[in-house]
């Protein structure tokens, strides 16, 4: 058997599946303290995008153009996107807390709207992608980008970065408790305000920071967020609400059961994983990792 | 206007129906004298309007009513369009002419077959709710539009179904939008009669609390179910109406940002009231027809107006208004028709 076309796969499913977890795992950080489902999640992903492009490009005209330009390129794109995610939250998202769900969707979803227009009120309708120059190394008799790896390592660095912020910093465990118990955490004193605002900033900084990661491999186009919103979705609700470890396995579940399906079914492959979201919101509607805690 | 005072009829018409009833009627007499404005485009933009607004209220059963949302409800609106396209396809003669009887037909085709999708995917929605119910309803939603669009030898895939132009005296644009609004004038009735039947109360109930409604002896799951199909045969109902006035279908109508749509119409409009999604629709599809004439940046237009009222105007232009009368009226008495969202989930 020729395995090299499912390696080819494996490694694009696994990339993919890095992206998917670097924005379902500030999806759901926002899900889980603020019970807010956050629409306009990839569509502030693929705003980072084009920032970053567009520092990215800048750079290259002023120094010249080196790969890696790129870091301080995605840098940029973070911190200028972690301060849009807090202005986001102090100004609009802040006043929807005590409205019910569908307002909430409404709001964000309103934000996917205007924010896809200013995309392309501000960089046209073209697509938008770097390209570093990298040559394809060969592995097994086949051609592998070797850029694949970087993505691959940088996600599997986030997670664990994350899993450290979360349980062995004092601010990622105010985080957790403010999962469990909002007014608890209040009530010690600590200004959840501020925390709303900060994990906001958090996710959207994730958010950027996949953005530009991915910038290399697929190009930024208009409408690419509302494919990848839902398959977000998907990925928080199989893993399970507020569980990292399950949205970093269910963003490799989906990111390479994609990718495996489109060899046998190009155009549905997306249909499998709304298979898959099906069975499992059945079966187990907490998700996978997920605890039955809210009825 | 005082809301106790019962002396004239316009009164009693809002004591009997709340705002519902003097809107309906303000609306359908508008309704009534779009197609004499100058050109069709007016009469246009008017079908759309019923449509839509029909799809938008099929919805609110779900959401208004039963406290649900779904992010899915596009799915039954589209099954219903492509029911109707692909029969309407198989009836045309070669020439692409169709006779009345054969359009009439087609036309019926599509609200059973969304309400048997409504069936299965209701199956296992009403199992949930909240969250998982509007996730798992965008699961499935999502799915029909992958297998639409994927499936090409039998749905034409992408590229949709072309072609459907309804029988020549429908062709005119002030015929099919007299028809349109007959058939959505009945279906509101119809709607109207089941949300005020005691099968609408006990949606009410399942909205404020199901575990009460379940002590009462309520079957939940079956009257969850029920609602369900009944709310995706009147979407489906708008979906087989679309078709012949778009002359075309295509795999977006069952894609989530048709049911966005929906929500948007319906919370605009206000969730609160029987017809709110219909005036929803006025507003929403009046204002994109105007603004598309001068600018491309339609979503940034709408998405800065949901935003607004979002933030500014909770409840709709119709719980707006509500709201006044009752500040006027200066008392707290519930006039509504109930059709409002419940707390959140208990």
């Amino acid at each position: 058997m020729d395995i090299a076309p499912y390696l080819l796969q494996l490694f694009s499913g696994l990339s993919r599946a890095m992206v998917l977890f670097l924005l379902s795992a500030g999806l759901s950080l926002i899900f889980g303290v603020m019970n807010i489902l956050n629409f306009a999640h990839a569509t502030l992903w693929l705003l980072s995008g084009y920032v970053t492009y567009s520092i990215f490009t800048y750079l290259s005209q002023q120094f010249g153009v080196s790969p890696w330009m790129l870091l301080p390129a995605i840098a940029g794109a973070v911190a200028l996107m972690s301060l849009v995610g807090f202005a986001l939250e102090r100004f609009l998202i802040r006043h929807t807390y005590a409205r019910e769900l569908p307002e909430q969707l409404l709001l964000t979803f309103a934000l996917v709207l205007i924010i896809g227009d200013l995309i392309k009120l501000i960089w046209g309708v073209e697509n938008r992608r770097i390209s570093l120059g990298i040559e394809p190394i060969e592995m097994l008799d086949t051609f592998v980008n070797p850029y694949h790896f970087v993505i691959i390592a940088t996600g599997v660095a986030v997670a664990f970065g994350l899993w450290f912020f979360l349980h062995r910093t004092r601010f990622g465990k105010i985080v957790r408790a403010a999962v469990y118990s909002r007014s608890m955490v209040s009530a010690l004193g600590i200004p959840i305000p501020l925390i709303y605002s900060g994990v906001f900033a958090l996710g959207v900084g994730l958010a950027a920071f996949a953005g530009g990661v991915f910038l290399p491999l697929l190009p930024m186009s208009l409408g690419v967020d509302h494919d990848i919103i839902v398959q977000c979705f998907a990925v928080v609700v199989i893993g399970g609400f507020g569980s990292m470890l399950g949205t970093f396995v269910a963003s490799i579940i989906v990111g390479v059961v994609y990718s495996f399906s489109i060899l046998f079914w190009p155009d549905g492959a997306l249909a499998m994983i709304f298979l898959i979201l099906i069975v499992v919101l059945i079966w187990r509607p907490w998700g996978l990792f997920g605890t039955e805690l809210r009825s | 206007m005082n809301a106790d005072d019962n002396s004239n009829w316009w009164s009693r018409l809002y004591a009997r129906y709340a705002l519902s009833g003097p809107v309906a009627l303000v609306l359908f007499v508008f309704f009534l004298l779009v197609p004499l404005l100058p050109g069709e485009f007016w009469t246009h933009v008017g079908t759309e309007i019923l449509i839509l607004g029909l799809f938008a209220m099929s919805f609110n059963l779900l959401y208004g009513y039963m406290g649900q949302i779904s992010f899915g409800h596009a799915a039954f609106f589209g099954l219903g369009a492509y029911a109707t396209a692909m029969l309407f396809t198989v009836l045309k003669t070669p020439a692409g002419a169709i006779g009345v009887p054969e359009f009439a037909l087609s036309l019926l085709v599509g609200p059973p077959v969304a309400a048997l999708g409504a069936l299965i995917v209701g199956f296992f929605c009403v199992r949930l709710t909240g969250i998982y119910f509007a996730m798992l309803s965008l699961a499935f939603g999502e799915l029909l539009f992958y297998i639409v669009f994927s499936w090409y030898s039998f749905t034409k895939g992408d590229d949709g179904i072309q072609g459907l132009l309804p029988p020549l005296y429908f062709q005119d644009a002030a015929n099919y939008y007299y028809l349109t609004l007959a058939i959505v004038v009945a279906a509101l009735l119809l709607m109207w009669r089941i949300t005020e039947s005691p099968f609408g109360y006990i949606m009410r109930t399942l909205r404020d609390n199901q575990r009460r409604a379940a002590f009462l002896g309520i079957n939940v799951r079956l009257h969850m179910l029920m609602n369900f199909v009944i709310a995706g045969s009147f979407a489906g109902l708008a979906g087989a109406l679309w078709g012949p006035f778009s002359r075309s279908v295509s795999p977006g109508l069952l894609g989530w940002q048709e049911s966005g749509i929906a929500v948007f119409m319906t919370l605009i409009g206000g969730a609160g009231a029987f017809i709110g999604p219909i005036v929803g629709s006025v507003i929403y599809t009046m204002l994109q027809a105007v603004v598309k004439m001068y600018t491309v940046y339609w979503p940034l237009t709408i998405g800065t107006i949901i935003l607004l009222i979002v933030l500014f105007v909770p409840g709709g232009v119709l719980g707006l208004i509500e709201k006044r009368i009752k500040a006027r009226a200066g008392r707290e008495g519930d006039a509504g028709d109930g059709a409002r969202p419940g707390p959140g989930e208990p």
